[in-house]
């Protein structure tokens, strides 16, 4: 059964692909998490991604002192405060790497690069433009002109001999130009390559505009791909410390905001 | 859905509308009046020297204006897409597409397009775009198109530069003699430059009561009653109204009245505003508390007439344009306006069409903010052409780098 004296902050992230949800204790320690795709409403997702963290963790909705919504569809949410995944993700990060300044996220369809101070608050940010380039989205278009898994990018950009270039920025060329280099007879890992430097060069291309300040960390979905991590870090000449658990970076810092803004004398029976 | 009202309404703003639509109304029929009259039309880029057009009678048309009218009512994407269709690039500034397009299909333009011109006066001090648009003008219309080319400054205005302008003046003034078939009226110009100094003084003076916290005005205001002296510039109309703003705003100051109701934080706002979403947009900050106490686009016609015989003074006036000067003569501008406002932020709007105000701007912003030490955000949209704007991706800018303020 629960424990009736412990409070629990839940922290909810609706991305423009994906759903994150992350529950934290009293001790600010994340004890469940739970993603799901946001596909049409993302707050059905994330309402049933919350429930099945309560169901995993024994507990019921009255444990929960307080709710933080982030990401694009957080004010769909029912959550007592919402917040921009900019404050949350530097919020995050600042947990989980406490010298961290530079934080790279690439998500679905952002990417966007945050200058953290010292506690974890935003002193900058720069995010891409209207642009698909440069985020998880255009993996995702260049992943199905391959017809690969996105989640095989990684491992096939490690492969590669003789790296493609793509040289367009917009998605829809881009794709034009790979399916020209699948025409021309190119290889899956020297095309997929190619696709993780254009990635990494937009990226840094941001990151040129903030400045890059070490501890650098790198969050977002796209950060589990081994082929645009190496390729980023090899643009911006750094390393990279990359979360356990990269993408549910930004909810963790909205369930740390919820353990804010939670009433401190709140009973919780 | 009943929501507080955290915006103060100025009273002047009838006045406004009064003088804006007299303006429009004497321009309409300008077909009836102008000829009888002698006092040609003249469609004039913001940054012509308009005094001399006014000692010759010419009545002055901005197309600038019209443009942003256009983008307030929201038709501006209609009226580009007609352009486009022409051949006119997409990439090309929102306001010469909307006007051209205007001219093509003048059922779907404001107040069925603008009246047909006599002359047209460019002057590219802000801008190269106005040379080839009023060129498109001219094979139009077939009508004379006087240009002034105001050289670059890279630092101070030398001499040379406004000697040059100067002899353009002078030749400008010959071919409006031949044009309207009336004399040179020095003691006309110097009439002239004598109101749109007291007008620019009083805009001046209206800016600067701005200083006082909480702020008497907002950028939307600020946007809304510069209208005057854009296309009024030189008149006794815009002087007028001007007072009457001038002792609103002085009775704000005095009674403590602020634009935003509980003034918590004061930004400074960078390039021309976002027309079609002019009050939902400054609605995201103005709702937390947040309020823009001066820009650098209204304070373009806050700027001083230079001294010397008025066609001297005409010639470094418009050359010391802020949008025909340097980088750090920009950036300076903006850190002057920070410390000088008590502002604890700023907001660079980066201005898809208008490329010599947008190009350098995370240049300035990183120097503004590493001098000031106050955050800077940049949100990329474009003054009139709605189909650039992308509203949650601004929205969440918009509202982290409010967080990051309050933080």
């Amino acid at each position: 059964m629960s424990k009736p004296v412990s409070k629990f902050y839940l922290g909810v992230d609706i991305g423009s692909l994906t759903t994150k949800v992350v529950m934290v204790d009293e001790e600010s320690r994340i004890i469940a998490r739970a993603t799901g795709r946001t596909g049409f409403s993302g707050r059905e997702v994330a309402s049933r991604l919350a429930a099945s963290l309560l169901i995993e963790l024994q507990l019921s909705e009255k444990d929960v002192a307080a709710t933080v919504a982030t990401g694009y569809g957080r004010v769909t949410f029912p959550a007592d405060r919402e917040m921009s995944e900019i404050t949350c993700q530097a919020r995050g990060i600042y947990q989980l790497f406490n010298k961290a300044e530079t934080v790279i996220d690439i998500g679905g369809q952002d990417s966007k690069v945050i200058k953290v101070l010292p506690g974890g608050k935003v002193s900058d940010f720069t995010m891409n433009d209207k642009c698909a380039a440069g985020t998880g989205r255009f993996l995702e278009v260049m992943a199905g002109a391959l017809e690969v898994d996105v989640k095989e990018l990684g491992g096939l950009a490690e492969e590669a001999s003789d790296s493609c270039s793509i040289s367009s920025i917009c998605t829809v060329f881009a794709e034009s130009e790979v399916i020209s280099h699948i025409a021309a007879g190119r290889t899956k890992p020297d095309i997929v390559a190619g696709v993780c430097n254009s990635v990494a060069a937009r990226v840094a291309a941001l990151t040129a505009r903030t400045g890059l300040a070490p501890d650098v960390v790198f969050t977002g979905g796209v950060a589990r791909n081994k082929g645009v991590v190496n390729a980023l870090a090899a643009q911006l000449g750094t390393r990279l410390l990359i979360p356990d658990e990269p993408e549910i970076t930004a909810a963790l810092g909205a369930a740390l905001f919820a353990r804010d803004i939670a009433p401190k004398n709140k009973p919780c029976v | 859905m009943a929501e507080q009202r955290r915006y103060r309404p100025l009273a002047s703003t009838r006045q406004l509308e009064k003088t804006m639509t007299r303006y429009y109304a004497l321009t309409r029929y300008h077909r009836l009046w102008g000829r009888p009259l002698r006092r040609p039309l003249a469609w004039v880029t913001s940054g012509a020297p308009v005094e001399l057009l006014l000692a010759f009678n010419i009545h002055p048309v901005y197309p600038e204006n019209y443009g942003a009218i256009c983008g307030t009512r929201k038709v501006s994407a209609k009226l580009c897409k007609v352009a486009e269709a022409a051949g006119y690039s997409q990439d090309l500034c929102s306001y010469a597409r909307s006007h051209i397009g205007s001219i093509m299909r003048p059922d779907l333009a404001p107040m069925g397009g603008l009246p047909r011109p006599d002359l047209l006066v460019a002057c590219n001090n802000i801008c190269g775009t106005v040379l080839k648009w009023y060129e498109a003008l001219a094979r139009i219309f077939n009508v004379p198109l006087l240009v002034l080319d105001t050289p670059y400054l890279p630092g101070e205005v030398t001499g040379h530069a406004v000697g040059y302008v100067h002899e353009q003046l002078k030749e400008m003034a010959a071919d409006l003699e031949k044009i309207t078939g009336r004399r040179f009226d020095a003691r006309g110009l110097e009439k002239r430059l004598l109101l749109s100094k007291e007008t620019i003084s009083l805009w001046r003076e209206i800016r600067e009561f701005c200083r006082a916290e909480p702020s008497p005005l907002n950028a939307p205001d600020l946007f809304i009653h510069m209208a005057p002296i854009v296309v009024l510039r030189g008149t006794k109309q815009s002087l007028k109204y001007y007072r009457q703003l001038r002792d609103e705003v002085k009775h704000r100051v005095d009674q403590g009245l602020g634009a935003v109701e509980n003034e918590k934080i004061r930004l400074v706002w960078d390039n021309i505003a976002i027309w079609y979403r002019l009050f939902a947009f400054f609605k995201d900050f103005s709702q937390r508390g947040a309020c823009f106490v001066t820009d650098t686009y209204s304070g373009g016609w806050a700027v001083e007439l230079s001294p010397g015989d008025p066609l001297e003074s005409l010639a470094s006036t418009y050359t010391e344009i802020f949008l025909n000067r340097s980088l750090e003569f920009r950036a300076r501008q903006m850190i002057d306006l920070i410390k000088d406002f008590n502002a604890h932020g700023f907001v660079m709007h980066s201005n898809r069409s208008c490329k010599p105000y947008s190009l350098v701007q995370e240049v300035i912003r990183r120097q503004v903010m590493r001098e000031t030490g106050v955050p800077g955000l940049m949100v990329e949209a474009d003054m009139a052409d709605s189909r650039v704007f992308a509203n949650e991706p601004v929205k969440n800018r918009v509202q982290a780098f409010i967080e990051t303020l309050e933080a």
